[in-house]
C-alpha cells in the first residue's frame, strides 16, 4: 500500500507539472515544472522526503533504463540520419565538449572569485 | 506470433532483459565505454533486425516505459533536495556555469554548423540539443527545424555525457563536484545525470537542477537571438 500511495502521489504531482506548463506562456515541459513544483514543496516543507519514498528511490536507481525508448528513436529517424550522420555527430560531439568543459570551467571560477570575496571580508 | 511480439509485454521485457545483460556486462568488464545502455540498444536492435521483428511491435512496449521518464524527471528533485545545504552555498556558480554552458552549447553548434555549411533547418534542429528533449523539440520546431533532428541530437548528446562524462573530467581537470555535476547536466540533460548519480550524490544533484537551469536559460537566449 505504502508504495502504491507514494506511485500516486509521484504521478499526481506530475500531471500537475504538465496543468502548470501548459498554462505558462513559454515553452518549458512539464517534467521539468514536476522536478520544480516536487523541489518548491520539500523546501517548503509541504512534501516530506518519505512521502516519495523508495518509490521514488527506486525511480532514479533504475534512471538509465528509462532511456531505452528515447535511444531507440535514433534507428526510427535513421533515414533522415544517414544522408548527414557524420556532420551530426561532429556538431553534437564538439559541442558537447565545449559546453562542458565551458560550463565546469565557470563554476569553478566564480567559487573562486566568491572565496576571495568572501576571505577578503574576512581580513 | 504475431500476437504475442506485437503485445506491448514484448517490447518491454525485451527492454528489461536487455538493459539486465547490459548491467552485468558493465560489471564484469568495469570499463566506462561498456556502457549498460548502449549495450541493450544494441541488443535490442540486433534482436528486431535477426528476427525481422518490426519496430512498431517494439514501440508497442517501448511507449510504456517512456511515459515513466517524466515522473523520473519530476523526482530528480528529492537527488537536489538531500544536497541542498550544497546548492545554497554554491548558488551563483551554478547559475552562471549554466548560463554560461547553454551560451557555449548555442554558440558552437551555430559556428560549427556555418563552418560545415550545413543547412539553416539542420542549424536550428541542432541548436536547442543540449537540453531535455521536450524543451529542445519545442525550440527546434519555433525555429523552423527538424523534430527527428533535434531527438537524435539531443539524444547522442546525452549518450556521449553519459558516456564520456568520466574522461571528460579527466581531461579537463575538474576536481570540484559542484563544476562536475553542473557540466553533465549542462551538456548532457538527465541522460548524463544518471552517469553523475554513479560518480556521486552531489554531482547527481547539481547534475539535476542543471537540466532545469540549463532548459530555462536556453529557452531564454533562444527567445532573445533567434
Amino acid at each position: 500500500m505504502k508504495y502504491l500511495g507514494q506511485l500516486a502521489l509521484i504521478f499526481a504531482l506530475c500531471l500537475v507539472g504538465d496543468m502548470i506548463a501548459a498554462l505558462l506562456p513559454f515553452t518549458l515541459p512539464g517534467s521539468v515544472v514536476s522536478m520544480l513544483l516536487v523541489l518548491l514543496l520539500l523546501v517548503s516543507g509541504v512534501l516530506k522526503e518519505e512521502h516519495l519514498g523508495e518509490s521514488a528511490d527506486f525511480l532514479l536507481r533504475n534512471m538509465t533504463f528509462f532511456f531505452i525508448p528515447p535511444g531507440m528513436s535514433i534507428i526510427r529517424y535513421f533515414d533522415v540520419i544517414s544522408s548527414i550522420w557524420w556532420q551530426l555527430l561532429l556538431v553534437n560531439l564538439v559541442s558537447m565538449v565545449i559546453c562542458f568543459a565551458v560550463s565546469a570551467w565557470t563554476v569553478t571560477l566564480v567559487i573562486r572569485i566568491q572565496q576571495r570575496v568572501v576571505g577578503g571580508r574576512r581580513a | 506470433m504475431r500476437e504475442i511480439l506485437s503485445s506491448p509485454l514484448f517490447g518491454i521485457t525485451l527492454s528489461i532483459v536487455a538493459f539486465k545483460v547490459g548491467l552485468s556486462i558493465n560489471e564484469k568488464v568495469k570499463h566506462p565505454l561498456a556502457n549498460p545502455l548502449i549495450i541493450a540498444l544494441i541488443i535490442i536492435v540486433a534482436t528486431l533486425k535477426l528476427f525481422g521483428i518490426p519496430h512498431e511491435y517494439f514501440e508497442a512496449g517501448s511507449s510504456i516505459i517512456l511515459l515513466f521518464l517524466a515522473p523520473v524527471t519530476a523526482v530528480l528533485a528529492l537527488t537536489v533536495y538531500r544536497q541542498r545545504a550544497v546548492l545554497l552555498s554554491t548558488f551563483f556558480p551554478i547559475v552562471l556555469g549554466t548560463l554560461a554552458g547553454s551560451a557555449a552549447a548555442i554558440g558552437s553548434v551555430v559556428l560549427l554548423s556555418r563552418l560545415m555549411g550545413l543547412h539553416e533547418a539542420v542549424t536550428a534542429s541542432l541548436i536547442p540539443k543540449s537540453v531535455t528533449t521536450p524543451v529542445a523539440i519545442a525550440l527546434a520546431e519555433q525555429m523552423g527545424g527538424i523534430s527527428a533532428l533535434t531527438i537524435a541530437s539531443t539524444i547522442i548528446s546525452g549518450l556521449a555525457g553519459n558516456l564520456f562524462a568520466p574522461l571528460l573530467i579527466t581531461l579537463f581537470a575538474v576536481k570540484d563536484p559542484v563544476a562536475q555535476g553542473v557540466a553533465i547536466g549542462c551538456a548532457s540533460h538527465a541522460l548524463g545525470t544518471s552517469k553523475a548519480m554513479e560518480i556521486g550524490q552531489v554531482q547527481g544533484a547539481m547534475s539535476s537542477i542543471s537540466i532545469s537551469l540549463s532548459a530555462i536559460w536556453t529557452v531564454l537566449l533562444v527567445t532573445l537571438f533567434f
